[in-house]
């Protein structure tokens, strides 16, 4: 990379030029911020008042969607440090599958009831239900905070060093 | 830029082992003062000391002549480069670079602009997206000095900073330094053993032995008028010869050689007649030809030079001679090579200061 003379008072440019060498680590930061909500998620979502009467080849599903979202989200954080815009993309389309996720498993679960001893038993408190739909939904907002703040910032990047390059 | 006042310096550690005695320096603006020493001399002790890095015992340090002397080293506005570089491996050379003026959260703009410069001056702007595990070592130590210099401060220190490089990498660092040091016009104060470094950076060189300063001076003067034995033999590659002489009138007398005296070497050593004197010779000052009988033991060919190494008479450590002849020769061992000595130093036998003119 060819060196440049910086125009200290233009901050703009300054800034663009940072990114040369600076990671992105407010993208990165965010998505393994995602990571670290969806697993508090994944810790809550299987408690249940019923036992094991709620038992479904759902639960089992929804355990293997979570060890590939944190294994997927984890190298979007990687990715979109190093300003690559494809892992932006893949960030809001796993982020808006976090909100869709709030139809399946936690809303499933709060609306089933399953009869225990004759006692009809709600499978999900609505206290767990928020707290699991405040986790999802932060999740996808930071996922999608972190795609469209890597996209921008790779587009700037991007335009400065062909600027660079017509020199 | 600035001044350094090293005044009776003293390092006592909590052992009762005295490191360091009496250090006296007035380091000028500017100036590139480098301290050579064998190992254990002290001279890594007084640099840490003037760092903040080892409490000092006894004395005072000024910078600027504000006393530092127990200012903690973050006060102290100095940068140290260290023989290990101490680069953060998981951080890239940017970021090592950037790494000391984000701490004190300065502008980031700022530091872009400084990590640039100085990348700039060491010519690593290509490697700034580089880990330090990606340079050579060489490269590696212009990224501890760029560290240095982003922060601009007061003084420089360097412990040994190419005591990990290769000979090569070694020299063309050195010069490196030279020239970093010419650009910045910055106040360094530079620890090495090796004497070629010494010469070819210092302004001044200060010379120590067993926690003593033996002499401080330019490096022409260390060199052509060593203050006593031990900086003779220290300063000078290969090893200034030593002999003892006996002064008798105007002739030097030794058991296999007899020098005469000039005019000024006669009235320097008046005081000396009768007495036995150390009379030292650096090998370039030894020619062929002439009166002095040394039997060759070894013959090393440099290019330009041979290193003749040989005794006087009969073998043994007393008469070892080395010479340093400014031709190709090809002696074998046992043959004789008559030499003369083209210039020649005098050292008191008992104090080993050299003996001088008066009030020189």
């Amino acid at each position: 990379m060819k060196s440049v003379d910086i125009d200290l008072n233009d901050s703009a440019y300054v800034r663009a030029d940072r990114m040369r060498y600076e990671k992105n680590r407010l993208s990165s930061n965010l998505a393994i911020l995602s990571i670290v909500l969806n697993g508090l998620f994944f810790i809550s979502i299987y408690k249940s008042n019923a036992g094991t009467y709620y038992y479904n080849l759902l639960m089992g599903a929804s355990i293997v969607y979570n060890m590939l979202f944190m294994l997927v989200v984890f190298l979007v954080s990687e990715g979109s440090k190093s300003y690559h815009i494809t892992y932006s993309y893949i960030a809001i389309a796993v982020g808006i599958l976090q909100f869709a996720r709030i139809a399946v498993f936690p809303m499933r679960a709060h609306n089933a009831e399953v009869v225990v001893q004759d006692v009809s038993v709600k499978v999900m408190e609505d206290g767990q239900f928020f707290r699991v739909l405040v986790y999802l939904i932060g999740s996808g907002v930071c996922l999608l905070a972190s795609a469209v703040i890597g996209i921008m910032r790779a587009n700037t990047l991007s335009a400065h060093l062909r600027s660079l390059e017509s020199r | 830029m600035a001044t350094l006042s090293l005044q009776h310096l003293d390092k006592i550690y909590d052992n009762n082992v005295q490191a360091v005695y009496d250090f006296n320096m007035e380091v000028k603006d500017g100036e590139f003062i480098v301290l050579v020493g064998p190992s254990g001399c002290g001279k890594s002790t007084t640099l840490r000391m003037v760092a903040g890095l080892e409490d000092i015992s006894k004395g005072k340090l000024l910078l600027d002549g504000k006393d530092i002397t127990a200012a903690p080293p973050k006060d102290r506005d100095m940068a140290m480069v260290f023989q290990s570089y101490a680069l953060y491996g998981h951080m890239t050379i940017y970021e090592n670079m950037a790494f000391s003026l984000t701490l004190r959260k300065e502008d980031p703009n700022v530091i872009h602009k400084k990590v640039l410069a100085a990348a700039e001056i060491l010519d690593l702007t290509s490697q700034l997206n580089k880990k330090p595990s990606q340079l050579s070592g060489g490269q590696r130590q212009r990224v501890a000095m760029g560290r240095s210099i982003v922060r601009n401060p007061k003084l420089f220190l360097f412990d040994e900073p190419l005591s990990n490089l290769d000979a090569k990498l070694r020299g063309s660092t050195r010069r490196e330094i030279l020239l970093l040091h010419k650009r910045l016009k910055a106040t360094m104060l530079y620890v090495t053993h090796d004497q070629t470094e010494a010469l070819t950076l210092a302004d001044r060189i200060v010379c120590m032995s067993m926690g003593h300063v033996q002499q401080i001076g330019t490096p022409l003067e260390l060199y052509d008028d060593p203050a006593n034995v031990f900086v003779a033999s220290f300063i000078g590659l290969p090893p200034m010869n030593f002999f003892d002489v006996q002064v008798a009138g105007d002739k030097l007398q030794h058991p296999r050689f007899c020098c005469i005296l000039n005019e000024e070497q006669k009235h320097l050593l008046a005081g000396y007649n009768g007495k036995t004197i150390t009379l030292g010779v650096r090998p370039e000052d030894i020619a062929e030809g002439g009166a002095v009988p040394v039997t060759v033991t070894t013959n090393e060919n440099l290019g330009m030079n041979t290193l003749v190494h040989g005794h006087l008479g009969d073998s043994g450590a007393e008469g070892r001679i080395t010479c340093k002849f400014r031709s190709w020769c090809d002696y074998k061992a046992g043959d004789v090579v008559k030499v003369c000595f083209n210039r020649m130093h005098f050292f008191d036998k008992e104090t080993t200061n050299a003996i001088r003119k008066e009030g020189k």
